[in-house]
């Protein structure tokens, strides 16, 4: 049966009137699909982060100014971005994490939550207390907390509906990620891969706040809610099931009990296939000698049915990873996607490891796996047949061994792109990705893991990527069907902030420096506006539109990874603190301080 | 009177003296070349990698999210130092490190470690023993 779309919504909003039936999904979905909404914090549940308004142009956006500012009153890192409901906009800050009602007609604060949290959550999140932001269904707001309280909050008044606890700090676990909204479940992730958390993807009800179920990425097949018959992986250039513990076979003794595979990024879903999509991160310790085997279910892209939680299928991307490549960062959905003259529907995958991915969604067959940065240099390539990196031996802190400095490893650890979400324009299917262009020395140590203590095992430095442009990051287009960049920016530092595509055809994002900057779609090397924010951006771009005049608006506020310039001095006092050198740079531009800033045309 | 500036100049001599030993017996370390140390310092340096320390004091001690260690050690105690380090600064952001049998048996060497940066002794990076 073929509906028209109103016909559909008609059914969907009328199925939403029934008492007990699940209707978050086609509330959030109808919000989001209005490009005056910001509804998610990727505008969409496929990661799109693009939108359809076009009042702001490329013709125009040289014209852009500051409409307001909003300070949330917290220093460090903030990443994330504003939600648009309407005539409201809800923003976050990190640790505390409050939450501010602001209505958009007079700037003014509806309300405020500021959740009392134990401090002890805050070492455990060394060095950052950043949070990616809040999400909305059902008249709720949701806050993840730091401290893994899960919270609930009434859209209108900002009254505590429900509160449930996703983990425990004192194992090191602790939340940054924002919840998803997916269907009438809020899932959200845990962090705390440097602590040896056992990571896990955990759905609630968005009633009553009731675990709905719970899905380890290592252990038992049960725990992990993987079938051995019917969740499959690539398999020698086809599907097949992964069979019996599959991840329990790929480790030593009980080390999967601490062995990270954390779930802090940016999830999507497919309503038609009922599948959500989200990766695992590094396996605990960054030692690899101390955990000998793939370490599976770690650095995983995921499959996954919401309503059971089930695993449809499962892509390993950096088998028993040797330089911290979590894997978390974000899934986008895309459609008609050429791939060999044939178009796919897709999820798309920028890594760590400096790898783009490009995977048919429904079954979870490999189609691209290319490098997004060329100075990418741990692996040749992905063979196509096996899925399996390549790895270098002269790269591979394994080979080289435990207490041994590896040098010159691309990209460092913070990857050819961290969590700094992508944008994807479904006009041209292109997609515009923040990235850092970053290399490292990697020192393994052996480590004892005690819970909650820091369980990390290796010494690292990062510097620039040698031979190149001396910046530290580059804004690039990708072509996820051919897996080529079409073309790059450089930047001096590396890209952190979340990208914005639009249908003014106009690309954003923010710069560690603090200049949010408006580049042409069609061709990203011509800069078209800029603008000095109060402080760094590692804040995602987005676009609203209130009483007919469309607004930008992104949070600055230094810190995060980069921010912190997580770097150490091996061998001599100059070697390799470049990376600390590069960004202390960083002191020259900016200092800390969140604030919102929104922009619009006179 | 001479005899007695004599004297005077003797003792301040010997009180220098005594002060330069006593100063030299006081510091908990043995360094060389500035990256050799004893086994104990040593062992001080890998708690204080093995802890990731530098995630929040930075790689040369100077300090990031947390204070830096180069001054701080001017300033506190060595029993300052160990309660700090053993049980937390929470509200501040320091972990209790009392539950770590690392940190715990090492305490004293990363005192030392420490305090030889801070006296500018050791050299940031890597170290080895001094045999």
């Amino acid at each position: 049966m073929v509906l028209t779309r109103t016909c559909t919504w008609g059914v969907l909003l009328g199925l939403a009137a029934l008492p007990g039936l699940a209707l978050a999904n086609p509330e959030v979905i109808k919000l989001s699909q209005d490009a005056k909404n910001w509804a998610m914090q990727a505008g969409n549940m496929q990661n799109h982060r693009y939108s359809a308004l076009k009042q702001i142009s490329t013709d125009n956006v040289k014209d852009l100014r500051v409409a307001w500012t909003f300070s949330t009153g917290v220093l460090r890192g903030h990443e994330g971005g504003p939600l648009v409901i309407g005539d409201m906009l809800y923003i976050h800050s990190p640790f505390p994490n409050k939450v501010f009602a602001i209505a958009l007609s007079d700037q003014q604060i509806k309300w405020k939550y500021e959740p009392k949290q134990d401090p002890t959550v805050i070492p455990v999140m060394c060095c950052d207390t950043v949070n990616r932001g809040l999400a909305y269904a059902d008249g709720k707001i949701f806050l993840q907390q730091a401290d893994t309280n899960l919270v609930a909050l009434d859209a209108r008044t900002g009254k505590e509906l429900w509160k449930v606890k996703n983990g425990d700090p004192k194992k090191g676990e602790t939340n940054t990620n924002a919840p998803h909204v997916f269907k009438d479940k809020v899932i959200t992730g845990i962090s705390g891969g440097e602590f040896g958390v056992r990571g896990y993807v955990a759905a609630y009800d968005i009633k009553t706040g009731k675990q709905v179920w719970k899905a380890y990425s290592t252990g038992p097949d049960a725990e992990m809610l993987m079938d051995p018959d019917r969740t499959m992986t690539w398999t020698d250039g086809r599907m097949a099931p992964v069979g019996r513990d599959s991840s329990l076979k790929t480790w030593q003794g009980d080390q999967w009990k601490i062995g990270g595979g954390t779930t802090w990024g940016w999830y999507s879903y497919d309503p038609k296939l009922n599948l959500m999509y989200y990766g695992s991160g590094n396996p605990s310790t960054w030692n690899p000698t101390q955990r000998p085997g793939d370490n599976k279910w770690s650095m995983t892209i995921w499959a996954r049915d919401v309503d059971t939680g089930e695993a449809k299928w499962v892509y390993q991307m950096t088998p028993h990873d040797e330089w911290d490549f979590d894997g978390i960062n974000e899934m986008i959905l895309a459609d008609g996607v050429s791939v060999k003259g044939k178009p796919r529907n897709v999820v798309v995958h920028f890594d760590r490891n400096g790898f783009g991915y490009t995977l048919d969604r429904a079954t979870g067959e490999l189609l691209v796996a290319a490098k997004y940065d060329p100075k990418v240099n741990w692996a040749t390539h992905v063979d196509m047949k096996t899925g399996r990196p390549q790895v270098v031996k002269q790269y591979s802190t394994q080979a080289q061994g435990q207490d041994v400095n590896t040098k010159g490893v691309c990209p460092a650890a913070l990857g050819s792109k961290d969590q700094q979400p992508a944008a994807y324009n479904p006009a041209n299917k292109l997609f515009y990705v923040p990235t850092n262009h970053v290399c490292m020395d990697y020192e393994p140590f052996k480590v004892e893991y005690t819970a909650g203590q820091p369980f990390v095992g290796a010494t690292l430095s990062m510097f620039p990527a040698p031979g190149s442009h001396g910046g530290m990051g580059n804004f690039i287009v990708w072509d996820a069907g051919t897996g080529k960049i079409v073309k790059s920016k450089p930047e001096k530092f590396s890209v952190w902030s979340g990208a914005l595509v639009t249908a003014g055809n106009v690309a954003c994002y923010g710069t560690l420096e603090g200049y949010l900057k408006c580049v042409d779609a069609n061709d990203i090397s011509k800069e078209l506006y800029k603008f000095k924010t109060p402080s760094g951006i590692i804040g995602n771009v987005n676009t609203w539109e209130y009483k007919g005049k469309q607004y930008i608006g992104v949070l600055s506020g230094i810190g995060g990874w980069a921010g912190i310039g997580l770097a150490a001095g091996l061998e001599k006092d100059t070697d390799g603190l470049g990376a600390v050198g590069g960004y202390k740079d960083l002191k020259n531009y900016t200092e800390l301080g969140g604030v919102l800033t929104v922009f619009s045309l006179p | 009177m001479k005899n007695t500036q004599f004297m005077a100049v003797i003792a301040v001599a010997l009180g220098l003296g005594l002060c330069f030993a006593v100063a030299a017996d006081d510091k908990p370390y043995h360094v060389a070349e500035g990256n050799k140390v004893d086994k104990t310092t040593l062992e001080g340096w890998r708690t204080w990698r093995a802890l990731a320390c530098e995630r929040c004091h930075g790689a040369r001690q100077e300090g990031m999210v947390g204070p830096s260690l180069i001054e701080a050690l001017k300033r506190i105690s060595k029993d300052e130092f160990k309660d700090a380090v053993l049980k937390g600064r929470i509200e501040k952001g320091m972990p209790n490190f009392d539950g770590s049998k690392m940190v715990s048996e090492n305490i004293d060497g990363l005192y030392a470690y420490l305090k030889g940066r801070s006296d500018g002794a050791i050299q940031p990076g890597r170290l080895e023993e001094l045999k």
